[in-house]
């Protein structure tokens, strides 16, 4: 990881999904840590305290809101930005991420272009 | 004059004279007999038209005894009471038990004009006591019904109290729950229900009940025998379709979930290949490449569009209104619109007049309706233009109307009314040449409604189409809500 470089944890049960944002992601410049559940999204998340979390909503072993309840309440990664991603249509599934102080909320399949934005707009705030 | 028969039951001696004497003058055949079963009994056997009862037949605290006179035989015929004068309270205690008259003894006036009365009265009595026991027989017949109904049924009256419970009310609630107020047993609630406050006649409502499943009631305004007005009610069980809702929305959750999922995997990799991530790619293949992209885009909008027809039909959906110009809504697909307009080579036109007043309305999703309809009219128009006009609705200021008119192939006339129905797709001739579920005018519809408006469609084959919506203006009046932002 170059110095300065930006470190984006990507936690979703879709390997492909998480394998193809992290190509993307590596190609714009970011360096990326992968997850597949939302043990291991925390476990990532402490181990190398990224700057950015995207977190799947839905992912075996707690999904994207114990995760980020835990990411939130940890002194170690309280203050990393956490952006939701996720296939339901939920108005209250919104809500909730608000309230658990999500810095986005996206809704697959998503506009790319609004997502790369939101992404390089959060991390340049960080 | 017809001679009317009267008949005397009463032991007084010199009230029997009395009348027989004035009787007589008039022809009129007369009878007395004492008040004793035997008595009466031959009274009945005379026919008479009136009967005259001596309430000194009776004990003092005795009520008029108008039902055993009824089963003794006088069945329709008009029964005063003979009062001794001045018992004022024997007169009143005989009206209210059922007596049409009274006279008072001795008898010193001509009793003829308080007979012809009683015997007017008696037919109105008669009437009514016969429409009564009617109401009383049908009330047994529809309780008889409701008893053994599976679901909840009950009576209350005016005052909030249970009058009457079937078997399967008293299942939830418990027996001997008559004369408390239902509002109570019900639902423990120490005032009357919303509903029962608000209407006063038949009314419809959904309650969960003790036994923890949900009913649906109607309820109707009914008469007992006494005249009075009574609340009747009756439950349905609707737990079974309420959970198969609950079941359904889940169902649909969870495949809208798993539909979307891989659409997003699709578009990143299609990303990877076009940005070169994976290689630079030869024209063909970019061009291959951009077809998966496109399919891709076509499929997810074909998935939002069911899961968001099946929210609408099913009435699952939630309005954000807010007070709104007609211009602010069009703004939002004018622009998409024109492109799309200007990429078939039609002239395109937005018109809206001015001084439009404010509609109370959920702006996304009015404009949905515009885009779907308009996105239609550029679908099946090959030349000529396509406009967008709004204004007031002709001789009703109170609503706007948002009119798209296109020189399109038009509707043919047996589809005009079928086109709004779901699923629904004008293939005559292999006319349709477009992709398309047929879902947008059915969503289009259940919006416009849900806002309290209308939306319809005039065409001419060949000649062009024409969709209509009207919204209420705001108003600012009640459930129209305050505007945005107080």
């Amino acid at each position: 990881m170059g110095e300065g470089q930006k470190l984006i944890l990507v936690a979703d049960d879709d390997k492909d999904l998480v394998t193809a944002l992290s190509i993307r992601l590596r190609a714009a410049g970011y360096g990326v840590v992968g997850a597949h559940d939302g043990e291991e999204a925390f476990a990532v998340a402490q181990e190398h305290r990224p700057d950015l979390i995207i977190l799947d909503v839905r992912m075996p072993a707690g999904g994207g809101f114990s995760s980020i309840d835990k990411i939130k309440h940890s002194l170690n990664t309280r203050n990393i930005p956490v952006i939701f991603l996720t296939a339901f249509d939920d108005e209250e599934m919104r809500e909730e991420a608000r309230r658990l102080g999500a810095a986005g909320f996206f809704r697959k399949p998503f506009d790319d272009a609004e997502f790369m934005g939101a992404i390089q707009s959060v991390l340049s705030r960080a | 004059m017809k001679a009317y028969r009267v008949a005397y039951l009463g032991s007084d001696g010199d009230a029997a004279i009395a009348l027989e004497n004035a009787l007589k003058t008039l022809n009129f055949p007369f009878m007395r007999e004492t008040g004793d079963p035997s008595g009466v009994q031959k009274a009945v056997e005379f026919q008479p038209d009136i009967v005259l009862w001596d309430i000194e037949n009776s004990m003092p605290d005795e009520t008029f005894p108008l039902e055993v006179l009824r089963k003794a035989g006088f069945e329709r015929q008009p029964l005063v009471a003979v009062v001794k004068s001045g018992d004022v309270e024997g007169a009143v205690h005989s009206l209210a038990g059922g007596a049409v008259d009274f006279i008072y003894k001795p008898i010193r006036e001509d009793p003829l004009p308080r007979m012809l009365a009683a015997l007017n009265v008696g037919q109105k009595q008669l009437r009514l006591e016969w429409s009564n026991r009617v109401i009383e027989d049908t009330n047994d017949q529809v309780k008889g019904v409701l008893g053994n109904l599976a679901d909840p049924a009950y009576i209350v009256s005016p005052e909030y109290q249970i009058l009457w419970m079937n078997r399967a009310a008293e299942e939830i609630f418990g027996e001997g729950q008559r004369g408390g107020a239902c509002h109570h047993v019900f639902y423990d609630r120490t005032e009357p229900c919303e509903v029962c406050q608000k209407s006063k006649g038949s009314a419809r409502w959904r309650a969960m009940l003790k036994n923890g499943k949900s009913y649906r009631f109607i309820s109707a305004v009914v008469r007992n025998g006494r005249g009075e007005v009574e609340k009747l009610a009756v439950g349905t069980d609707i737990t079974p379709d309420e959970e198969v809702q609950k079941i359904h929305k889940t169902f649909i959750s969870n495949v809208s979930h798993d539909l979307r999922t891989p659409l997003a995997a699709i578009d990143q990799y299609v990303n990877i290949l076009l940005e070169g991530l994976a290689g630079e790619l030869t024209e063909e293949q970019r061009s291959y490449v951009d077809v998966i992209g496109r399919s891709s885009f076509r499929l997810h909008n074909l998935v939002e569009n069911l899961i968001d027809a099946n929210k609408i039909l099913s009435g699952d959906f939630k309005l954000r209104m807010e007070v709104v110009s007609i211009q602010d809504i069009l703004d939002v697909v004018v622009h998409l619109l024109q492109s799309q307009a200007e990429d078939r080579g039609l002239a395109f036109q937005v018109q809206v007049a001015d001084d439009l007043p404010p509609v109370y309305a959920d702006k996304a999703r009015v404009a949905q309706v515009v885009a779907n309809i308009a996105g239609n009219s550029i679908k099946f128009t090959e030349q000529g233009m396509m406009q967008i006009r709004a204004g007031f609705m002709p001789r009703d200021e109170g609503r706007v109307i948002v009119s798209v008119e296109d020189t399109g192939i038009g509707v043919p006339k047996e589809d005009l009314g079928k086109i709004f129905e779901l699923f629904y797709r004008v293939e005559k001739d292999k006319v349709y040449v477009e992709e398309g579920a047929g879902l947008g005018l059915s969503i289009s519809r259940e919006i416009v409604r849900a806002h309290g408006g209308t939306l319809w469609a005039e065409s001419m084959e060949g000649m062009g189409s024409a969709f209509h919506f009207a919204l209420p203006i705001y108003t600012g009046g009640q459930g129209q809500g305050a505007p945005a932002g107080q």
